[in-house]
C-alpha cells in the first residue's frame, strides 16, 4: 500500500507576505535553535520506547516497559491490560499514553474511572507522567482539553453524552473495565459508541474464566475479533458455561491481553508474616459480653442480631453503647427497665480495653508505622484517645473523608505520625506502601475485605516483610471466624489478587451474609462448626482447581 | 536526545538570542534570566497579568527565572528531557522564528556578488499506528536550480548576518520564490516516492485485517448501526499510512558561489 503524502502549506503565504514586507525577520541564533530543537525531537525508530528516557525520576519495572512495548508494537494500541493487583497498571496505562503522545499519535485522550479515583489519576498523571490531565469538572472541558479523566456515570449523562461522543479520541482508557461486562447495559453502549482509535482497557478481575464476558470486552475493543455473537456461542461455548476450544481461545484471548503475574515479574515480593492474637476479656468485658444474651431472651432483639452487638462488643463498649443506646430508646418498657440497667451498668464498669491494651503494647514494640483497621468509628475515635493518652500519635481514616482530607491524613501519616486508625470504608484506592506493620483490630466477615486491607501495604514499592496482626478475643464470635473460617482458607498467606479470582468464581461475593447466617441459624457450637467447615472446603476446592 | 550539558549550552543560546539578560548565578549548572517582555508573555502563562498592566499603563515587572540542570544544586526548577518547562521552551523556538533572511558574511576583497537561496526545513513523519521522524533541510539555488540536501547543517559553517555587507551586492533570482517553494517540494515527493514502502504495506495488511473482522461483526446488521461507521473511520486514523511534511522554518539567504563544496550537491 502507498503511503500518501500531505506537505503542510499553511505557513507559505506568511512567508511570502514577510518577503513582500521586508520582514519582520527571525534572529539567526533563534532559526537555528528551532532546528535543532525540532532535530534533538525526533523519533528515530517505529519501534521501542522513548518514553522511560523522558522519565528519570520515575522508577519502572522491567513487566511493565515490556507491557507498554507489546500494546503498541504488537497489539497496535488495543488492549486488555490484565495484570494482578499492585503490579501497576495505572504505570503501564501512563506510560503508553505518554509514549503515544512524544511520538504524536495521540493528542486527544479520554480516561473513564470510578468516580472516586478520578483525582489520584489526575495526581498520578500530572505528578509521575508530566501530562497535564485534567478532571471534568465543566462541560466546556470536554472539548476545550486535550486529556480528560472523567466518570463514566458522569459522561454518559446529557449534557455531557453528546459532548463526549462528538470527540475524536486518539485513545480512551478504561479502569474497572470488567464492569462493562453486560452489553446491555447504558455504559457498554456508551463506551462502545466512543470514536477511539486506540483503547485500553483495564482489569483486576482476569475474565479467562467468563465466556461472555470475554467476548463482550474484547468486541469493545476489536468488534468481530471472536467472531460475532452467534459464531462466538458455536465455536466456544459447550452447555452452560462451558468452555470448548479453550486452548484456542486463550490463544486468540492472549493476542489483545496482557496479564503479568506476581510470579512471572521477577520482583522480590516482599513476604507476608501473619500473628493471630488471642485476647482474654477482662473480667468486666466478659461479664457485659455475656449479658447480651439476656436481651435476646428477653425478647427485645426483634429482628435484630445479638451478632452485629456481640461483634460490636469485641470491639470496644463504645462500638456496643451507641447500638445498645438506640435498642433502649425504642425497645423501653417499665418492666425490662432492670434489665436494660444491669446491661449499662456492666458497660459502665468496664475499664478498660482489653485489644486496645493489646494494640499500645504491639505499637510501643513495633515502634515503627502501623495501620489499624477496624469496623467502627466508635472504635476508631476511643482508639485515638487511648493512644494519645499513652503519648502516641494517630490520624484517623475513613471513606468519607473528601479526597483532600485524605491526602492530607496520608501525608500526616507518612511523616509525622506513627498510627493511622481507618474504618473499613477507607480501605479501598489508598496507597501505604510506606508502612509494613497492619493490625486488624476486628475482623471483618468477607475475606475480600481483608484482602483489600492488606492490598494497602503489600503492593509495588513495598520493600520490607509485612506484618499482619489478627485480633480476636477468646471464646466469642471472633475467635470463630478466625479459627474456623480464615485459618482453614488460609487466607492471609494468599497472594493479593487470587482470593478475588476465586470469590469471584463460586460467586461467594456475599460471603459475610453467608457467615452471618451460618451463626444465625446454628443451634450449636458443632452445627456451627460443620457448617464453617464446609465453607472453607468450597473456598478450598476452588483454590485447587484455579 | 540532550545530555544535561547539552540542554544547559541549549537554555544559554535560547535566551542570549531571544534577547533576555542573563544574572549571576552560585552554581554553574545553574541559569537566572530575568526575561524580556516578550518573553514573558511566550513563557510565564499570564495574559491577565499583561491584560491589566497594559490597560492600566502599570510599569511591567518581567519574571525571573531560575533553571538547573543538576539534580545534586539545590536551588531551582529542574530541568532535564522530560520537562515540560523545556518542552515548552522548544516549542516556543518555532514561533520565535518561522522566517530569516540572511547574507553571507564575506572577508574584504572577495567576489562581491551573492547568489540566492531559499531554503526550507521539514520534519518528515511516517506515521500508521505506529510512527517515525526524519528532519530534512533543503536549499534550492533560485538562479540556477540547483538544490541542496542538508542544507541548514551548511548554513551553520558560515557567517551569516541579517545586514547585506557594504561592499557585495545581491544577485536577482530566475526562479520565482512561489515556484521555488514547488520545486523543493516536488523534490522531497519523488525522494519519498522511492523510499522503502514495507512499513506502509504492512500497516496496510493491519488494516485491511481489522476491517475484515469489523464487516464480519456487523453482517447480519441492516442498515449499519452508527458505532459501526464511526468504527470504519477509527480503523483509518490507526493505521492509514500517511507521510506528514511538516513546517519547522524557511528563509532566504544570500551567499557566495563557491560555498558550497562539492559532492554534497545534488545535480538536477
Amino acid at each position: 500500500m502507498e503511503p500518501f503524502i500531505h506537505f503542510d502549506h499553511s505557513w507559505q503565504d506568511q512567508f511570502l507576505k514577510r518577503i513582500s514586507e521586508d520582514g519582520p525577520w527571525a534572529k539567526e541564533g533563534m532559526f537555528q535553535l528551532a532546528y535543532q530543537a525540532e532535530k534533538e525531537r525526533l523519533v528515530p525508530s517505529f519501534h521501542g520506547l522513548i518514553a522511560p528516557g523522558r522519565l528519570p525520576q520515575l522508577s519502572l519495572h522491567p513487566h511493565q516497559i515490556e507491557t507498554a512495548r507489546a500494546v503498541i508494537e504488537d497489539m497496535h494500541g488495543k488492549a486488555i491490560l490484565a495484570d494482578e493487583v499492585g503490579l501497576g497498571k495505572t504505570i503501564e496505562a501512563g506510560l503508553i499514553m505518554k509514549e503515544y503522545m512524544i511520538r504524536g499519535l495521540a493528542k486527544k485522550i479520554l480516561v473513564l474511572v470510578p468516580a472516586s479515583l478520578v483525582l489520584q489519576w489526575v495526581g498520578e498523571l500530572n505528578r509521575k507522567f508530566s501530562i497535564p490531565a485534567v478532571p471534568q469538572r465543566k462541560t466546556y472541558v470536554w472539548s476545550q482539553c486535550d486529556i480528560v479523566i472523567s466518570s463514566i456515570d458522569t459522561a454518559k449523562r446529557e449534557p455531557h453524552r453528546s459532548l463526549v461522543l462528538q470527540q475524536d479520541y486518539d485513545l480512551v482508557v478504561i479502569d474497572e473495565a470488567h464492569k462493562l461486562k453486560n452489553h446491555k447495559t447504558k455504559n457498554y453502549q456508551f463506551v462502545q459508541s466512543l470514536k477511539k482509535k486506540f483503547c485500553l482497557l483495564l482489569t483486576a478481575t482476569p475474565i479467562q474464566n467468563r465466556l461472555s464476558e470475554i467476548f463482550y470486552l474484547v468486541s469493545l475493543l476489536k468488534p468481530g475479533y471472536l467472531g460475532d455473537a452467534e459464531t462466538f456461542a458455536r465455536l466456544y461455548k459447550s452447555g452452560q458455561a462451558q468452555v470448548k476450544n479453550e486452548e484456542k481461545l486463550k490463544a486468540l484471548v492472549n493476542q489483545v491481553m496482557v496479564r503479568n503475574r506476581r510470579e512471572d515479574t521477577g520482583l522480590n515480593w516482599p513476604k507476608r508474616i501473619i500473628r493471630s492474637i488471642d485476647i482474654p476479656f477482662s473480667e468486666e468485658e466478659q461479664a457485659f459480653y455475656d449479658s447480651l444474651s439476656d436481651l435476646k431472651d428477653a425478647g427485645i432483639l426483634q429482628g435484630f442480631s445479638l451478632l452485629t452487638l456481640q461483634r460490636e462488643a469485641c470491639s470496644s463498649r463504645e462500638a456496643a453503647f451507641l447500638t445498645l443506646n438506640k435498642l433502649h430508646r425504642t425497645a423501653a418498657h417499665p418492666h425490662l427497665e432492670g434489665l436494660w440497667q444491669s446491661i449499662f451498668n456492666k458497660l459502665n464498669t468496664i475499664k478498660q480495653n482489653a485489644k486496645a491494651e493489646k494494640a499500645l503494647e504491639l505499637i510501643q514494640q513495633i515502634n515503627d508505622k502501623v495501620i489499624i483497621f477496624t469496623e467502627y468509628r466508635a472504635t476508631q475515635l476511643y482508639l485515638q484517645w487511648f493512644l494519645k493518652k499513652h503519648g502516641i500519635t494517630s490520624v484517623p481514616y475513613s471513606g468519607g473523608f473528601k479526597r483532600g482530607k485524605k491526602d492530607w491524613m496520608r501525608s500526616l501519616f507518612q511523616n509525622h505520625v506513627q498510627v493511622l486508625i481507618a474504618t473499613e470504608a477507607g480501605g479501598e484506592g489508598i496507597n501505604l506502601q510506606f508502612a509494613s506493620h497492619l493490625i486488624n483490630y476486628d475482623l471483618p466477615w468477607n475475606p475480600m475485605r481483608i484482602e483489600q486491607r492488606i492490598g494497602r501495604i503489600h503492593r509495588l514499592g513495598q520493600e520490607s516483610d509485612i506484618h499482619i496482626f489478627n485480633f480476636a478475643i477468646q471464646g466469642t464470635v471472633e475467635s470463630h471466624i478466625l479459627n474456623l473460617l480464615y485459618n482453614k482458607i488460609h487466607l492471609f498467606e494468599q497472594v493479593i489478587g487470587e482470593l478475588d479470582e476465586i470469590l469471584a468464581r463460586i460467586d461467594l461475593r456475599d460471603i459475610d451474609k453467608q457467615v452471618e447466617l451460618i451463626f444465625e441459624e446454628s443451634d450449636s457450637e458443632g452445627e456451627l462448626q460443620i457448617k464453617l467447615d464446609n465453607l472453607s472446603s468450597v473456598i478450598n476446592s476452588e483454590k485447587r482447581s484455579g | 536526545m540532550m545530555q544535561q550539558a547539552e540542554i544547559h549550552e541549549f537554555l544559554v543560546n535560547y535566551f542570549t538570542a531571544s534577547g533576555c539578560q542573563l544574572l549571576p548565578v552560585s552554581e554553574k549548572d545553574q541559569i537566572k534570566v530575568k526575561l524580556t517582555k516578550e518573553m514573558d508573555k511566550l513563557l510565564m502563562n499570564r495574559p491577565f497579568y499583561w491584560h491589566y498592566i497594559e490597560n492600566t499603563g502599570g510599569i511591567p515587572e518581567t519574571a525571573t527565572l531560575l533553571l538547573r540542570t543538576d539534580s545534586q544544586t539545590e536551588e531551582g526548577e529542574l530541568i532535564h528531557f522530560g520537562s515540560p518547562r523545556l518542552h515548552q521552551i522548544l516549542d516556543s523556538t518555532k514561533k520565535l522564528a518561522p522566517f530569516i533572511r540572511l547574507y553571507q558574511n564575506l572577508p574584504p576583497h572577495s567576489a562581491p556578488a551573492l547568489e540566492p537561496w531559499l531554503g526550507i526545513n521539514y520534519k518528515i513523519s511516517y506515521q500508521c499506528d505506529l510512527k517515525k521522524d526524519r528532519i530534512c533541510s533543503t536549499g534550492l539555488q533560485l538562479i540556477n536550480g540547483t538544490i541542496i540536501d542538508g542544507f541548514q547543517e551548511m548554513l551553520e559553517r558560515l557567517d551569516l548576518i541579517p545586514k547585506l555587507p557594504d561592499y557585495c551586492y545581491t544577485l536577482s533570482p530566475l526562479i520565482k520564490i512561489k515556484s521555488g517553494m514547488a520545486r523543493i517540494e516536488h523534490f522531497i515527493e519523488s525522494v519519498l516516492k522511492k523510499e522503502e514502502t514495507d512499513w506502509a504495506e504492512n500497516a496496510g495488511k493491519r488494516w485491511s485485517r481489522d476491517r475484515e473482522l469489523l464487516d464480519s461483526f456487523y453482517e447480519q446488521q441492516n442498515p449499519k448501526p452508527d458505532t459501526y461507521f464511526k468504527e470504519i473511520e477509527a480503523l483509518r486514523d490507526q493505521y492509514e499510512p500517511r507521510i506528514l511534511v511538516q513546517f519547522i522554518n524557511a528563509g532566504l539567504f544570500y551567499l557566495q558561489s563557491s560555498t558550497f563544496i562539492p559532492g554534497l550537491i545534488k545535480d538536477r
